[in-house]
């Protein structure tokens, strides 16, 4: 193994779950699944693309992976040594010997950034570093150029005082930028300029990897494309790895080595760019490539877009997340009482009539009515073109009751990330089917 | 040092610009900015002279030994009219001189009214930023506190502190400090919880900088501003307060401050003698006004938020 292959960071199956509060009392009501068991590798030198729509958990990940945000559940290891990787997985696996948890627990206490402290976490700290998605809120309005670029110099006392402004000067020179913007405030630059302080910043400390957010999105097409080289030749010159989030395909396209395509905080599929570009294997994934503008022709092809909206992130479908707006939606997916719901909430001729609903689990559930005329149109709408075919054949008879309505769906297995022909993974019932 | 590093030294030697001279110059445009609005010149100008008086109050009066700050008693003079000679604006009935009283006064407001706002200020941030900072239990707690105190209205508040210590100048600064820290906690709290979660903090998290650090070098100059229009509004309605605690007799008999004079000169008003209330209470007035006023005009150019609303 050469060390270009070393992987600098493991993000295993992340989860982190935003309290959801209401009321005077701030009691908790639920959760907001933002990231729900997220698992890859960046490995040194590397770009990998984070994309997916909006609200999909991008930057609640970049925010775990730099240390802003306490997992709810999950692992991310920092600069892993290569035999440890072999421990790790040796450990995911069903089979085979399992680790003893005190090397497990010896592993977590050197490695797992939410466990390090002292001078392993500043290891850490130092080489993983992260540029925000709006260059205007990361900059310190009260701050000049000069503080803000070489405050981590001073944090982590990398020179001596005399030799921190030079050093400071020698950053900005290498973003393009030089010493007469060293007094200036942030406010006095433009946008693309002030990415560039923020870029500088990141690479104060000389990282191994950073977490870039959407690092162009803020900005015009033209000087996005100025950032981006940039970001491709300190890359180059450094051997930096970056995590690349954004939901430009173009972009992640040129800039990216790997991608993992999110869906409501849920890989759906990983593997290498073209791979995934030539040959994409989820539904999800081929319909954003769909809805992108090509790359060469400019004109998005009308097959297969996006349309329907994302399910509610505090009550995600289980078994697939993206069947309810899959073409190709199959009988296996998951299908469970909340699709009914999802499907039919906006009727309110049946929901406003709705009295109560008991449901002992996700496959089955009673809904009671106000009148049998709202359990008659429940009934006849999940017979309909309402419902998708594939839903329809894994929903059990109906049973009506004057105004009571029971249904209940076979119980499916959780969808896993399967690996495909084409060497990447994706969670999809229909892969290798 | 590299060769690098060098050449950015030159690089720097070749600039005209320092961090001190771009940050004079940006407090300039500041100043600036305030004194597009006529108003406030108005207010600062009167706020100037105010503190002109009080500053150089030892030398358009002489010193009243061994207390300055204690009126001068000239019995023989008691009564006089304004333009009386020795007595520009006359006497009160117990022969103090109204002008002694007006200049020696504003030293006494801007004594009062400083310390008042420093202590204010200091323990308002600190709970404030504190109860934003912890957040959970601690905040709550502090901001019910701080709820049950901005319930009482301000002045009944400072007359039933002042009135349990007992008439002193030094109880009515307690009084003063006691019920004005709150507002400052308010707004404070308020500015931490906005601030903390930008994206600078996280920023200067992700480099490694301590909670303290972030705490003073992010989050408290980006909250301040609020803090010192609030500041500014307050020396004038401390003065307010304070002399109207004083009128009431919370304050010493015989001190060279406003309310006080205005109350020694009551008695002699239906008699027609108007000048011995009159002055000290415009005084009152014009401290008041005028700390408003530039308080309004700081407000609008530092905080953003009333400046849309106009
Ligand atoms: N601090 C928070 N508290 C509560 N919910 C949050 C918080 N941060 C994010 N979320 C929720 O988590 C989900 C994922 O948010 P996130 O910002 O990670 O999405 P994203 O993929 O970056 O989206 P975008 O492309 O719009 O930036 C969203 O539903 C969002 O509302
Ligand atoms: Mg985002």
């Amino acid at each position: 193994m050469t060390s270009a292959d070393k992987t600098i960071l493991s993000v295993k199956n992340v989860k982190k779950h935003f309290p959801i509060k209401e009321g005077v009392f701030q009691k908790i009501v639920g959760h907001v699944h933002a990231v729900d068991g997220v698992s890859f590798d960046i490995k040194a030198g590397e770009t990998v693309g984070l994309v997916g729509e909006s609200g999909c958990g991008k930057t609640t990940i970049g925010r775990c992976v730099a240390g802003l945000e306490a997992l709810t559940e999950g692992n991310i290891y920092f600069d892993l040594p290569s035999e440890k990787i072999a421990i790790l997985e040796n450990n995911d696996s069903e089979e085979g010997d399992k680790v003893s948890s005190e090397e497990f627990q010896e592993l977590e206490n050197s490695y797992d950034i939410g466990k390090i402290d002292g001078d392993l976490f500043n290891y850490y700290r130092r080489n993983c570093q992260m540029v925000f998605q709006d260059s205007f809120a990361s900059l310190s309005p009260r701050q000049l150029v000069s503080d803000i670029v070489s405050r981590p110099l001073r944090v982590h006392k990398i020179c001596p005082e005399n030799e921190v402004i030079p050093r400071t000067v020698n950053l900005l020179e290498q973003v393009g930028l030089g010493a007469q913007h060293l007094y200036r405030f942030p406010h006095q630059f433009s946008g693309g300029q002030r990415q560039r302080i923020s870029i500088a910043r990141a690479l104060a400390l000389d990282p191994k990897l950073i977490v870039l957010d959407e690092p162009t999105s803020s900005l015009d097409v033209s000087v996005q494309a100025q950032i981006l080289n940039l970001l491709h030749d300190l890359q180059k010159q450094r051997g930096l790895a970056y995590l690349f989030i954004t939901h430009n395909l173009s972009v992640v396209r040129h800039m990216a080595d790997k991608i993992v395509v999110m869906y409501l905080g849920k890989v759906v599929e990983a593997g290498n760019t073209e791979d995934i570009f030539k040959n994409p294997q989820h539904p999800y994934t081929k319909a954003l490539l769909a809805a992108s503008p090509d790359l060469e022709t400019n004109v998005t092809s009308g097959t297969a877009a996006l349309d329907g909206t994302i399910p509610d992130p505090a009550r995600p479908p289980q078994g697939c997340s993206f069947r309810t707006r899959c073409p190709v939606a199959q009988p296996e997916c998951g299908w469970e009482v909340d699709d009914i719901i999802r499907r039919l909430e906006h009727r309110d001729s049946i929901f406003n009539n709705l009295k109560e609903v008991e449901q002992p689990n996700r496959y089955n559930a009673e809904f009671t009515f106000e009148t049998t005329d709202a359990a008659i149109e429940l009934k006849s709408s999940l017979q309909s073109d309402d419902i998708p075919a594939a839903m329809s054949e894994v929903m059990g008879p109906l049973k009506v009751n004057p105004e009571k309505v029971k249904v209940s769906f076979k119980p499916a297995q959780t969808v896993p990330l399967v690996k495909c022909g084409n060497g990447s993974i994706a969670r999809c019932v229909l892969i290798n089917k | 040092m590299s060769q690098d590093l060098k050449t950015s030294s030159v690089a720097i030697e070749g600039l005209n610009d320092s961090a001190l001279k771009v940050r004079l110059k940006r407090n300039l445009e500041i100043i600036q900015n305030v004194l597009e609005n006529p108003t406030t010149v108005i207010g600062l100008i009167i706020v100037i002279l105010m503190l002109l008086m009080a500053l150089l109050a030892p030398i358009i009066t002489e010193p009243n030994m061994p207390d300055p700050y204690q009126m001068p008693r000239d019995w023989k003079a008691a009564r006089s009219a304004p333009l009386t000679p020795g007595h520009v604006l006359g006497t009160t009935n117990r022969g103090g001189d109204v002008f002694y009283g007006v200049v020696w006064g504003a030293r006494t407001s801007l004594k009062l009214s400083l310390i008042v706002v420093c202590l204010t200020v200091v323990v308002g941030v600190t709970i404030g930023s504190i109860a934003g900072i912890v957040g959970g239990k601690v905040d709550e707690i502090l901001m019910r506190v701080v709820d049950v105190f901005l319930s009482i209205p301000e002045l009944i508040f400072a007359l039933a502190i002042a009135a349990i210590l007992g008439p002193s100048f030094t109880n009515i600064i307690l009084a003063l400090v006691v019920v004005f820290w709150v507002k400052y906690a308010r707004i404070m709290r308020a500015q931490v919880i906005r601030i903390k979660q930008r994206e600078y903090v996280d920023a200067a998290r992700v480099m490694g900088d301590s909670k303290m650090q972030i705490y003073l070098k992010d989050i408290l100059p980006n909250s301040f501003s609020p803090v010192m229009v609030q500041a500014t509004l307050d020396m004038g309605n401390i003065v307010l307060v304070g002399a109207t605690l004083s009128f009431i007799g919370l304050s010493e008999a015989g001190i060279a401050e406003w309310g006080v004079l205005v109350s020694e000169g009551q008695a002699g008003i239906s008699a027609g003698r108007w000048w011995a209330s009159t002055f000290p209470g415009l005084m009152v007035f014009l401290w008041a006004l005028a700390f408003n006023l530039v308080g309004d005009g700081l407000r609008d150019v530092l905080d953003p938020r009333t400046e849309t609303k106009r």
